[in-house]
């Protein structure tokens, strides 16, 4: 949908504040009550979903005009969700889809983020949007023996993602959860080299047109493979395939699954048994792609009922980050034998952004840390050990921010205990 | 209108070029106002500095804290407080908390659950300033409107400083009275400017005893947090009577009584927004409730210090109740909903979804004053939307309005509401015709005199009504204002 299909969602909006703290009544202390990053960091309205809701209306009324503080607000934003889900708590109205279209809406106004401008162009030569070649992406892989998808047709198809593929000090996520995988009996394969980025970072970033093109060629590897279930523990990877593919029509009869999901129902059915003891105590890092993000697309189309009421024919039945991925990482967490989980004041449908989404870490990496420094604060707050997540992204700027300030907590992935559990 | 480059400069080297934005542009952000600049200062020297600025440059400026709906002068220069958001201190031997302006009533509250203490949430919502002056769900136990400010740090129109109550002759903050300068009258009420000349950089404010649980045993997710359990020794439960005079003996009795910490006069379409997660849900539930309800009710919340005092405050409330045969209702009896309830009403005042998820916008005339008087007034004014509701311009809510005692007395806030959308022309015109003629009724009628009035109003008509207070307030603004830099005389009302 345009900028313009949301104008009544904008005009609805009416400057409470909502959407820039956590759900009301989970408001457990002065600290913590604050849901948006972007808000919290740079305190003008414009940088709040509200703010930008307003300014999306001021643009459809006047014209827009891109001045350097309202491309700042614009690209100084996590597209987290966490405005969305507050705000939706008390209305019945689009917050974070309007946001994402005036983003979308300056990069087709030629006002792209000039650090964005870069990454993209990477996944359009190089389909990858960390630097890495071609030749590279699936050399996390040698030696591993694993399925080659495009020379075997494979049921279940498992996607490392850009950050996993590449990145050295992650490789070690997608060997863990190869061999979980080969240790559960699951008969999988993956495309190594010839895997792709899914591009949703791209459509974050304002980029729909090369999403969306990006997006075809992933589905084409993906169809070649005959996979029939895909399985990325990459929280980003799962939302886009899972939900954004879905938004666009893209993603067919596609089984997605979270690695966090597939490893819960195989905890359940005893086909892997987490025995050994492993002495930690955590908690755990809602990451927004899973949760909120994660939460399934559903299709309408539709109709405002003529009158007082913002309702529509036939009725619209809103996306409020309820339906999330929340259980089954707790589930794993609460399955390891010595792991203690302790919660963070922010969770679920209204933890706290890692700060790694929406582009960001390349348009803004001092806001990103900073919003990644929040969430650690939260974490040490709570005297756990680590800090457990289930997104590589989150994983990386986590690491790179406690190594930067300094500090003793932990940082895993969830696949990375459940390997030292098995 | 952006500033001019020096004076733009001016502010800057007071706040930081960070913390000054009069792009032209961004201002949409705000009100839909063409603000001159929107500023943000850091502690109270710089709200100082900016004020002085500002009358040196005559500038008209308004503060806000976190903010809500407002109407605002265009040209004028916004301080936006929410770099002021410390808790100052909670004293909890003398039942108060020191806060500034963005500390939100619900991160104050939840500091306070944790020490057996409560604070009024205002019925903007707790996601306002706990600073801000209103009344909500708690005015029953929990005080109200400017009873609840003590000692005040108060900077004038002209930037001077003034510290109200205790506050200027120690450093205690327990009294607005004094020892130190009182000036309650002239910074804290609602008559005669509505809005506070100046800014108010610290409040104290007065805190209530709270013998519920340091935290909700909340479940579930956005949109739907439910209790796994209802906290022992509280309940909740909406009454409905037979008649409205019976429903106001039965408040006054329980005002008398001082059981409650709730009691809050909702009609049947408040129940539902607050219990439903949209407006399909709501409208669906006001049909169902509307069924239920024998007449106009009210919602009761006790909560007891132990088992004992939980009894008996049962044992009275079921006995008033019974004396002017009200009924509970049963939809509210069942224990999810009440959990729903009980969470809505103490911790957000239940604002949002009541106000503005129908069609985004509303519009209210409210009123404290003697509650069988003001409830008289209700009865005409929700009958006068009943047209408006046919027209589909409002959202349905049977011409309801709602009210509560305030700390147990006779006394009390009646308010009515319109609920419509902002992108209709016809609504606004209609409801702003519907706004005027119920001032004015009231008015003609003698049930009270509305000082939410825009400027115009109040020199023609409300003003004489109430001997002309509003000549005593222009001498006073005169004086404490000399260079005009208070938009409308402070008044919060443009002429529609």
């Amino acid at each position: 949908m345009a900028l313009e299909e949301y104008a009544g969602d904008m005009n609805m909006c009416c400057r409470c504040s909502a959407c820039k703290f956590i759900p009301l009544q989970m408001v457990k202390g002065y600290e913590h009550a604050n849901s948006c990053p972007s808000i919290s960091r740079y305190n003008f309205h414009f940088y709040s979903g509200s703010g930008r809701l307003n300014m999306g209306a001021r643009g459809l009324d006047k014209g827009f005009e891109y001045t350097p503080r309202y491309l700042d607000s614009v690209y100084n934003c996590q597209m987290c969700g966490a405005c969305d889900v507050s705000c939706k708590y008390g209305m019945d109205m689009e917050v974070l889809r309007p946001i994402q279209e005036l983003r979308i809406k300056a990069v087709e106004d030629g006002h792209a983020h000039p650090a964005l401008d870069k990454v993209v162009e990477r996944m359009r030569k190089q389909g990858t949007m960390v630097p890495g070649g071609r030749g590279e992406r699936g050399d996390w892989a040698d030696g591993l023996g694993l399925v080659d998808a495009t020379k075997q047709k494979v049921d279940v198809l498992y996607h490392a993602g850009c950050l996993t593929s590449y990145d050295k000090d992650l490789q070690g996520l997608a060997k863990a959860t190869a061999s979980i995988l080969s240790k559960a009996g699951i008969k999988f394969g993956i495309a190594g080299n010839s895997e792709t980025c899914c591009g949703g970072r791209a459509y974050e970033m304002g980029y729909q047109a090369d999403f969306l093109a990006q997006a075809k060629k992933s589905m084409d590897v993906i169809k070649q493979s005959g996979a029939k279930t895909l399985v990325t523990s990459c929280a980003t990877c799962y939302q886009v395939y899972n939900v954004l593919y879905d938004q666009f029509g893209l993603k067919g009869d596609l089984e997605v699954l979270h690695i966090s999901q597939l490893i819960a129902s195989l905890i359940d059915k005893g086909k892997l048994n987490p025995k050994n003891k492993v002495d930690l105590s955590v908690t755990y890092h809602d990451p927004c792609h899973l949760g909120r993000l994660g939460e399934p697309w559903i299709h309408w189309e539709g109709k405002k009922v003529p009158g007082d009421r913002f309702i529509f024919e036939p009725q619209k039945i809103y996306r409020r980050g309820a339906k999330g991925v929340y259980e089954p990482p707790r589930k794993v967490i609460a399955s390891l034998p010595g792991v203690t989980l302790t919660e963070m004041d922010r969770i679920k449908e209204y933890a706290w952004c890692s700060g790694s989404c929406g582009g960001v870490t390349d348009s803004n990496p001092e806001y990103a840390e900073w919003t990644a420094n929040e969430r650690i604060e939260e974490a040490v707050s709570t005297g756990a050990e680590a800090i457990v997540t289930a997104s590589p992204w989150s994983e990386k700027l986590f690491s790179e921010t406690i190594k930067k300030n300094g500090g003793s907590l932990k940082v895993y992935d969830i696949v990375e205990l459940v390997a030292q559990a098995i | 209108m952006a500033l001019d480059k020096d004076i733009h400069n001016t502010f800057a080297d007071v706040v930081g070029e960070e913390n000054i934005c009069d792009d032209p542009v961004m201002m949409g952000a705000y009100f839909k106002t063409d603000f001159a600049a929107v500023i943000m200062p850091k502690d109270t020297a710089e709200v100082q500095a900016v004020v002085k600025l500002c009358n040196k440059f005559k500038l008209q400026f308004r503060p806000i804290c976190t903010g809500w709906t407002g109407v605002f002068v265009p040209g004028t220069v916004l301080l936006d407080l929410r770099r002021m958001n410390k808790i100052i201190e909670i004293n909890e031997k003398n039942m108060y908390a020191v806060v500034e302006p963005y500390v939100t009533s619900a991160q104050l509250q939840a500091e306070l659950f944790k020490r057996g203490l409560n604070t009024n949430i205002k019925g903007a919502g707790s996601q306002c300033s706990a600073m801000l002056r209103g009344h909500g769900h708690l005015d029953q136990s929990c005080g109200a409107d400017d009873r609840n400010h003590l000692a005040v740090e108060w900077v004038t129109p002209a930037g001077e400083l003034v510290k109200v109550g205790s506050w200027g002759s120690s450093d205690e903050w327990f009294c607005g009275d004094g020892p130190g300068p009182s000036l309650r009258a002239l910074v804290s009420t609602v008559v005669p400017p509505s809005v506070t000349p100046g800014v108010y950089t610290k409040v104290a404010l007065k805190v209530y005893h709270w013998s519920g649980p340091a935290k909700y045993p909340l479940v579930g997710n956005s949109p739907k947090y439910t209790m796994s359990e209802i906290p022992s020794n509280m309940m909740g439960r909406f009454y409905s009577f037979p008649t409205l005079d019976q429903m106001w003996q039965a408040e006054l009795k329980l005002g008398e009584s001082e059981i409650c910490l709730e009691l809050m006069g909702f009609n049947e379409a408040m129940v539902a927004a607050n219990i439903t997660t949209c407006n399909e849900e709501e409208m669906a539930m006001f049909e169902r409730l509307s069924k239920e309800v024998q007449g106009p009710g009210f919602f009761v919340i006790i909560v007891g210090d132990s088992p004992g005092d939980f009894a008996y405050k049962k044992k009275v409330l079921e006995t008033i109740v019974g004396e002017s045969a009200g009924k509970s209702l049963k939809s509210v009896e069942d224990a999810e909903t009440e959990g729903i309830l009980l969470a809505q009403c103490t911790r957000i005042s239940a604002s949002v979804r009541e106000t503005f998820r129908p069609g985004g916008y509303f519009k209210s005339i409210p009123i404290m004053g003697q509650r069988d008087l003001t409830i008289r007034w209700a009865i005409g004014a929700g009958k006068a939307k009943l047209p408006l509701i046919e027209k589909g311009l409002i959202a349905d809510d049977g011409g309801g309005f709602f009210g509560w005692g305030v700390e147990q007395g006779h006394l009390g806030k009646t308010e009515i509401f319109c609920k419509f959308s902002p992108m209709n022309p016809e609504a606004w015109k209609g409801v702003d015709a519907w706004e005027h003629e119920q001032a004015a009724r009231a008015l003609d009628e003698k049930y009270f005199a509305l000082t939410m009035a825009p400027q115009e109003e109040i020199e023609s008509r409300v003003g004489p009504a109430l001997s002309n207070y509003h000549l005593w307030w222009n001498k006073v603004l005169d004086t404490i204002d000399p260079n005009g830099v208070i938009p409308l005389k402070g008044t919060s009302k443009l002429t529609p």
